[in-house]
């Protein structure tokens, strides 16, 4: 479903991501993983047109996305959640979700979208009237994740999104993606630190270090111990 | 009492013309963080558009305003497409944008003195005659005023609030990651949001010159009031710079009535210099 192929990008002078080549499948969820400040983020950006590439391709479903700015992407199906949420802040968390539904192609699924939504994040529906600024770091995470599924995407590209949260709250995350895998069928490609429920998560794993990819696993052939030690 | 209480209604006009003409400033910088020193030759332009089109054209009243306004829109999104938005691209340009603004306004200052003189002109008020109630007098016009801004503080009101493109515009006012992130294109938003900004100062130009003369340098004069409602009311905030103008409009009758007209802009700097020690962030102090 994703391909992306030997792509580079600079922050200015430096370079930051070193003929990066991945592929996510239809359905699968995969999980990236490595050490901070390596790149990770920037991938994520760059897939969905928020970072320019260099050079490069990036494919979704077979079409060439690597030139296109951040709002063409969100309408062919590619949805990412960044890991700083980014929501309105003096919006409520309805209208944050509403916005996320804001291309034309998302139009047709909304109602169905936004009972799903509320639905795997029933926190939500009560707090459907709040401000986004007054919500705990957990229920952001949760509007940030509604929001990209009210795009109707059929890829989710999900940055960190158990970071800062307390474990009870972790495992909720991660169980809310994978149901939206099983049930909606999406795509997820997921960067994470948690690397034990990642793993459990993950059907396939890639080492992202330094830029480039160390290497790839599938999930059971691989251990929280190896994963840690590849890391330094 | 007489007098206070038609300084009150003289307020209330004052007030509504000020809102108008602040929102034009806010929507702008809100959404862009432009903050835009041609803001009182825009106000200035498109009330000179009418009176040529009213005049020269020998159109009707309606239609001179309703061909300027969207006139004014569109020089609002080529200024942006064509100036604003490579300056955004470079370094430094809440200077750069200051200054091109700046140097848009003294331009067009000329121009109208060129081609139209100097010579004092207005619009013509809508209705003709006042409205008496005991002692207070009140002329059908200003009451058309107050009740044509209403009208224009909840279309605009409105249109933030339940269209697409309106909340655009306030998704982008508040996070510009996150607008990208929904599929917002930011840069086309930049460019509506500048023409209803300029299409919305041009109408409160137009309102003024009802009321006041025009001439080509009352533009700053605006401008400069127009500052010190959004910064009293808090920069970004629709709400705010609302609150301020009516406030400030109250002020300014007052002070009209009690210490006489030549207090007036010594009392709005004072008023500036208060709220920028005091409160910088203004009585809302938020976002839209």
């Amino acid at each position: 479903m994703l391909e992306v192929e030997r792509l580079e990008s600079f922050y200015g002078d430096m370079q930051v991501l070193r003929q990066v080549s991945l592929e996510v499948r239809e359905r699968e969820i995969v999980a990236l993983f490595g050490p901070n400040g390596h790149g990770k983020s920037t991938l994520l950006k760059a897939v969905s047109g928020l970072q320019p590439a260099t050079s490069g391709s990036i494919r979704l479903r077979g079409q060439e996305i690597s030139r296109l700015p951040a709002h063409e992407t969100v309408g062919m199906g590619l949805a990412y959640i960044p890991e700083e949420r980014h929501l309105f802040p003096d919006m409520t968390v309805s209208e944050n979700l509403n916005l996320g539904a804001y291309t034309p192609s998302a139009h047709g699924k909304k109602k169905e979208n936004l009972e799903f939504v509320y639905d795997i994040f029933p926190r939500l529906a009560e707090r459907r009237s709040q401000l986004c600024s007054t919500l705990s770091g957990g229920e952001s995470r949760m509007v940030a994740i509604g929001r990209g599924l009210m795009s109707g995407a059929s890829l989710l590209m999900v940055d960190e999104p158990s970071l800062g949260l307390a474990p009870g709250l972790k495992q909720g995350v991660f169980d809310a993606i994978a149901t939206i895998n099983r049930e909606r069928g999406i795509t997820i490609l997921l960067v994470e630190q948690e690397i034990e429920h990642g793993l459990e998560l993950a059907d396939r794993i890639y080492l992202f270090k330094k830029g480039q990819i160390l290497f790839e696993r599938a999930a059971e052939e691989v251990n929280v111990e190896e994963i840690e030690q590849a890391y330094f | 009492m007489e007098s206070f209480v038609n300084a009150l209604v003289s307020a209330l006009t004052t007030g509504s013309l000020y809102a108008i003409m602040a929102l034009g400033l806010t929507i702008i910088y809100g959404v862009s963080r432009v903050f835009n020193f041609g803001h009182g030759i825009v106000a200035v332009l498109s009330a000179y558009f009418t009176w040529l089109f009213l005049g020269q054209l020998n159109l009707g009243l309606l239609p001179s305003i309703l061909l300027s306004l969207p006139i004014m829109a569109l020089f609002g999104w080529l200024v942006y497409r064509y100036s604003i938005n490579p300056l955004l691209h470079k370094p430094n340009w809440e200077f750069s944008t200051v200054l091109f603004m700046l140097g848009l306004g003294i331009l067009l200052e000329n121009v109208i003195l060129q081609v139209l003189g100097p010579r004092v002109k207005s619009i013509p008020v809508f209705f003709a005659g006042s409205l008496s109630i005991g002692f207070v007098r009140i002329a059908w016009h200003e009451i058309s005023l107050i009740l044509i801004v209403v009208l224009a503080l909840v279309a605009l009101n409105v249109f933030f609030r339940h269209t697409r493109t309106g909340q655009a515009m306030r998704a982008v006012a508040q996070s510009i990651p996150g607008a990208r992130v929904v599929g917002i294109d930011v840069e086309r938003i930049f460019g509506y949001t500048f023409a209803l900004a300029f299409a919305a100062t041009g109408f409160s130009g137009i309102l003024l010159g009802t009321k006041y003369y025009m001439t080509p340098h009352i533009g700053w004069d605006w401008m400069v009031k127009g500052f010190v409602i959004v910064t009293f009311g808090g920069l970004g905030s629709t709400t705010g710079a609302i609150y301020a103008a009516l406030i400030l409009g109250l002020v300014e009758a007052l002070v009209t009535l009690y210490l006489g007209a030549i207090w007036v802009w010594p009392i709005w700097f004072a008023i500036f210099i208060v709220v920028l020690l005091l409160r910088p962030q203004g009585i809302a102090g938020g976002r839209m």
